[in-house]
């Protein structure tokens, strides 16, 4: 079929027309082949504008849209619904940006901005010559989970699905469900009964029509991906694979028991808060006359943060061992004690109430506990009074740290996802993602993510809950038409691909990888990282991107610098460097990918053999990543390139790499003023 | 009046732009349902938009918040309405009636490209609301700040109505009332958007009022910054004595000094820094609760002034610290080996040295167990965050109760976290208590599944 392209260039008010010669624009546009239209048009994001735009399409019976105007950021998703209301596939559309590439960083030269913005059409007309049409694709998702883990949050993302229509799997692997609760006595600062709170949750779960409980129980295998999951579930000894949909971990804590410290198991006096409170339930627990509880026990050091609920607990317990031993001394031993938000009330009072004596002790040294006299003895320095205290206790409660529960190591390699050394799980992004993991389908809560309160896992398990119900409502995700393409002809099943995934969206079905393009984000790592070259980008194929590096370095490439940007931080840096109307050097042209983990050894290759000036890698600044992995791939892939340069003789000082931040528009600035000075462009 | 909706609804109603606001639209949309997501301010975004970097991993805030801000603004089930209050809640879960009123932006959203030719020719430039203090400014027809969403610009009050004629606002000598006139020869806005063929700046815009019908109400007020008085630990009576918000403002690329650290009095680069924890706490101010997040926000100023400068000496003054969340205890394990140094317990008192303008601050070394003196060049109160000032006013038109320090309050938090008093509100986000970003999402997407849930549904 014959290409034929369409372009439309931006006036933008005066904003691009008062400095770039916009109808010269048009005019040099039409030059270029296969281009058979260009208009000018005040404003082309304009509703009367798109409406042109479906005109032209239809009249000049054009195939490819080329639009100059402002930036992708923004404007992409305005022209790709009109060029699919023209009856074109969305993806035959290329974005090419002269308003924060050119018109407004090069005001002050319009000849030389005219220049450049020729040169952005030029690259675009190039790559929208190769554009094919894309398709979004589906995967069915149907209405049912497995909630693996059946205490509070897994009972609460139960519910709260089962609540929403939802058919629930609820593994729990011991015999009952309930969790930690089980072992607990309150929950602070609620006062609530920890064991009515269960009692309560497995009556509305025993209601529910909708929620399969398997108690004793645990997960063999899990196959697939979100809406396909294959989860086998072994129940005494019998093991039968089920079909769901969605997945959400809720795995739990444990107290990491201090083994060989503070006389614990060697003493029956020394013991954990858990086991304090199951003492506190089953038995008397009178004639108490000292009592000492040591917080922040194997937290807070070298191998692992806060346990973020030791304080309250503490507390509690305090409160509790009090109100059964009016008289006895009760001695906390905190380092910094970590009451917050409204929980501060509750504390002061108990202490106040209830005289709980507080000991600050150093962060690093923790109080000494050993035999003396066949009694329990405890020295500690106050570093509050500055001295040293010796205290002869009946009791020593330990406040210890937690750790994931025992099945995590197994878990985690069955769902491909990952957990830290004490076995909590990775969540896709700390701020904003936290009930995600990476790959859609899979959906965490509570504190199989880290330690928390009770409160605050029902709140998360809700949220996981809903993660997971969206795409159940929907009945299907989608993802957009850019995606990983492999060419088996060319692949040597190697496997690095599934590998390199950060979202699990290739599978290795025996050795041979395929891609589940529903869940695949197009980032491009795998088509960079494939030795064999098999792998290609929809929409971002080396192909096409070889065609702008072409066009952006056919005149004099020697001054230029050509540059690959990432959609995210990298051009969001470049287009605030244009709303603050920031000048730089004429000399960069841009090439956008999705992610600079697309950047292919091969496209810097063809930059340095057209002789290009400078070459930019401008990706997200770490640790973000809108694909996680992104640029800590490209940054590897990029070093060990810049030594294969090298050992080839060639001059890797023009070879940049630079990390921003979408507000990094100073920076972007400096980066190609640098540029120009150092390689005397 | 626009009445949108019919009776059996499956809207939603969020109130509140910040984070938890954006992310409870952002589930409840993709779930399906109809959204209202209504900001009082020009923009969404939140507290957040303005941060420079999240705890604990120095990701950059715009740069994650952003995408979602976007999202918001295009997604096909949220209909974003910025600029615009609650005024009125009729009816019960199922069947609710909310009136609300989109205040005059004087700028028509629809036209306006965001070109900022208006802004170019505007006369008037004046001290900006949240970085005027570290000399942040903007003129009087702006954006409010570089990523905003909707990327529209808006006309500031005090010049429509003629208050800054003497500052020389350009429509300052006028006699007629805008809304009489319809058009305006004088305004150099109105002109240069007219030469620019957009003519979306309309004077005589007037607030407009419309019903929409939801099933459920998610509440996402936020949290505001406590502002210190005047006085304490010298605030506002000394130069180099700021909040921990403007010192953010200073660190962010895109705040007044473009991320350079400078101080106040001489716009010269701080060698010494001090913060001091749990401003708004002391007896004489009287919050009473703990903001959770401001020992994680110090410990994240020190290490980015520390990758500004490593030779700056930072010191945190605390209580006890809170590293309670993922990764936070590695996070101040980090500033503790850039050599960052906590000092345990509060100052006493704050003098300036009147010669160099910097800050004498005075504390019991604990240590030594003597009363010490630390000058610093730049002094940074982190300052409580309080209830969002909405908060009286929405809890009184949805009929909602607040707890005792200003927050709403929930009934069982145990039971029924995140509900209210009244069936089909809920909360999320600040609006429940003092709370960082992550939470804040987890909140809210809680909350969407009880909004979005059948139980709330007509009757029921």
């Amino acid at each position: 079929m014959e290409i034929r392209v369409g372009v439309f260039v931006c006036d933008c008010g005066t904003n691009i027309g008062g400095v770039v010669d916009v109808s010269d624009v048009v005019e040099y546009a039409k030059t270029l082949s296969d281009v058979v239209f260009a208009d000018e048009g005040r404003w082309i994001c304009s509703v009367d504008y798109l409406n042109k735009i479906k005109e032209y399409v239809k009249e000049h019976d054009l195939n490819r849209v080329v639009v100059a105007c402002c930036t992708p950021r923004t404007h992409e998703p305005t022209f790709k619904s009109t060029v699919k209301e023209a009856g074109l596939n969305p993806y035959l559309l290329e974005f090419v940006s002269i308003r924060e590439q050119s018109s407004w960083v090069h005001k002050s030269d319009p000849k030389k901005a005219t220049e450049k913005a020729k040169d952005l059409v030029r690259m675009g007309v190039a790559k929208a010559r190769l554009l094919e049409p894309a398709e979004e694709t589906r995967v069915s998702v149907g209405k049912d989970c497995v909630v693996i883990g059946g205490g509070i949050s897994g009972m609460t993302s139960a519910l709260a699905l089962a609540d929403s229509g939802f058919d629930v799997k609820l593994i729990e692997k011991n015999n009952e469900i309930g969790g930690i609760l089980c072992q607990a006595d309150k929950i602070a600062p609620f006062e609530a009964q920890a064991s009515e709170i269960v009692a309560d949750r497995k009556k509305q779960i025993e209601e529910r029509n909708n929620i399969e409980v398997y108690t004793g129980s645990e997960i063999q295998d899990v196959k697939g991906y979100v809406g396909n999951y294959k989860v086998m579930i072994e129940k005494e000894g019998e093991k039968n694979e089920h079909d769901v949909s969605t997945i959400i971990v809720a795995t739990g804590m444990r107290e990491l028991e201090p083994e060989g410290q503070f006389q614990y198991k060697k003493s029956p006096n020394v013991v954990t808060q858990l086991q304090l409170e199951n003492m506190l339930k089953s038995q008397d627990l009178k004639d108490l006359k000292e009592v000492a509880i040591i917080n922040c026990v194997n937290s807070r050091n070298d191998m692992r943060g806060c346990c973020n609920v030791g304080c309250l607990i503490s507390i509690k317990n305090a409160k509790a061992l009090k109100e059964k031993n009016e008289n006895a001394k009760i001695y906390l031993f905190y380092r910094d004690l970590n009451i917050r938000g409204p929980e501060v009330p509750y504390f002061k009072e108990i202490i106040e109430k209830y005289d709980i004596k507080l000991v600050r002790i150093s962060e690093d040294k923790m109080p000494e506990v050993f035999e003396d006299d066949g009694r329990l003895a405890l020295k500690t320095h106050d570093i509050l009074l500055g001295r040293e205290l010796t205290f002869n206790p009946d009791l020593i409660v330990l406040t210890t740290a937690f750790q994931g529960d025992a099945t995590v190591e197994k878990l985690k390699g069955l769902l491909k996802v990952s957990a830290n050394d004490d076995g909590f799980f990775q969540e896709a992004h700390i701020k904003l993602r936290p009930l995600d993991f990476a790959s859609d389908g899979i959906y965490l809560g509570g504190c199989a993510r880290s330690p928390k309160s009770a409160r605050e896992s029902i709140e998360e398990a809700m949220g996981a809950a809903m993660r997971a119900a969206i795409p159940m409502k929907r009945g299907y995700v989608e993802a957009e038409g850019i995606v990983a393409d492999i060419d088996y002809e060319k692949c040597n099943e190697c496997g690095l691909c599934a590998k390199n995934c950060a979202f699990g969206a290739i599978e290795l079905m025996d050795k041979r990888p395929e891609v589940i393009k529903a869940i695949c984000k197009g980032c491009g790592t795998c088509a960079a990282e494939c030795p064999k070259d098999a792998i290609d980008i929809i929409h971002f194929t080396e192909e096409q991107i070889l065609a702008q590096v072409e066009a952006a370095l056919e005149e004099e490439p020697q001054d230029k610098i050509l540059a690959f940007c990432c959609h995210w931080c990298a051009l969001g840096a470049v287009d605030m460097a244009g709303v603050g109307r920031s000048e730089y050097p004429f000399n960069i042209r841009i090439i956008r990918v999705m992610c600079v983990g697309r950047v292919d050894k091969s496209f810097i290759m063809k930059a340095y053999e057209l002789g290009a000036g400078g070459i930019l890698v401008a990706g997200c600044e770490f640790p973000t990543c809108h694909y996680i992995t992104g640029n800590y791939k490209c940054k590897d892939r990029i070093e060990k390139l810049k030594k294969k340069l090298e050992k080839d003789g060639k001059d890797t000082d023009k070879l940049w790499i630079v990390w921003l931040s979408a507000a990094d528009g100073p920076k972007f600035v400096k980066t190609v003023k640098d540029m120009v000075d150092n390689l005397n462009l | 009046m626009e009445n949108q909706n019919s009776a059996t609804s499956d809207a939603v109603l969020v109130v509140g732009g910040g984070i938890a606001g954006i992310e409870a639209a952002l589930n409840l949309a993709d779930y399906g349902l109809h959204v209202y997501l209504v900001e009082d301010t020009p923009s969404i975004g939140g507290l957040m938009a303005r941060l420079d970097k999240t705890f604990p991993t120095n990701d950059c805030s715009i740069c994650i918040e952003a995408p979602k801000m976007y999202e918001a603004q295009k997604h096909p089930n949220i209909e974003l309405l910025t600029n615009c209050e609650v005024r009125r809640v009729k009816g019960k879960v199922g069947d609710f009636t909310v009136r609300l009123q989109k205040k005059p932006r004087f700028v028509d959203e629809e036209k306006c490209k965001g070109c900022g030719k208006c802004s170019e020719v505007c006369p008037v430039t004046i001290s900006d609301e949240l970085d005027g203090k570290i000399s942040g400014q903007r003129k009087l027809i702006y954006i409010p700040f570089p990523q905003a969403v909707p990327n529209v610009y808006l006309v500031d009050n005090s010049c429509r109505y003629g208050k800054l004629r003497e500052d020389g606002a350009c429509i300052g000598g006028c006699i007629i009332d805008c809304i009489q006139c319809r058009e305006c020869p004088i305004a150099k806005c109105v002109k240069a958007c007219k030469d620019e063929g957009a003519d979306a700046v309309l004077l005589w815009q007037q607030a407009k009022p419309m019903d929409v019908n939801v099933k459920s109400i998610v509440v996402a007020s936020g949290v505001e910054a406590f502002e210190p008085p005047i006085g304490l630990y010298g605030y506002g009576k000394y130069e180099n004595v700021i909040t921990n918000l403007q010192f953010e403002r200073l660190m962010n690329a895109g705040g007044p000094t473009d991320g350079e650290i400078i101080r106040p009095s001489d716009k010269k680069h701080p060698k010494t820094i001090a913060w001091i924890q749990c401003v708004g706490r002391e007896a004489r101010v009287g919050i009473p609760y703990c903001s959770k997040v401001c020992c994680m926000i110090a410990t994240k100023q020190t290490i980015i002034t520390k990758e500004h400068d490593e030779d700056v000496k930072t010191f945190i003054f605390n209580n006890n610290l809170k590293t309670y969340g993922k990764g936070f205890h590695e996070f101040y394990t980090k500033a503790k080996g850039l050599g960052v140094k906590y000092i345990i317990g509060k100052p006493s008192d704050v003098f300036e040295d009147p010669e160099t303008k910097s800050l004498i601050i005075r504390y019991e070394d604990l240590e030594k167990g003597d009363v010490a003196e630390l000058q610093v060049d730049l002094l940074v109160l982190s300052t409580a965050l309080i209830p969002s000032g909405r908060n009286n006013k929405l809890a009184k038109t949805l009929k909602i109760e607040l707890d005792e320090n200003g927050f709403f309050q929930e009934p069982d938090p145990v039971n029924a976290p995140l509900e209210t008093n009244v069936k089909g509100i809920y909360l999320c986000g600040g609006a429940t208590g003092p709370i960082d970003i992550s939470e804040s999402v987890a909140q809210a997407t809680a909350a969407s599944i009880k909004a979005a849930s059948k139980g709330v549904s007509n009757g029921d």
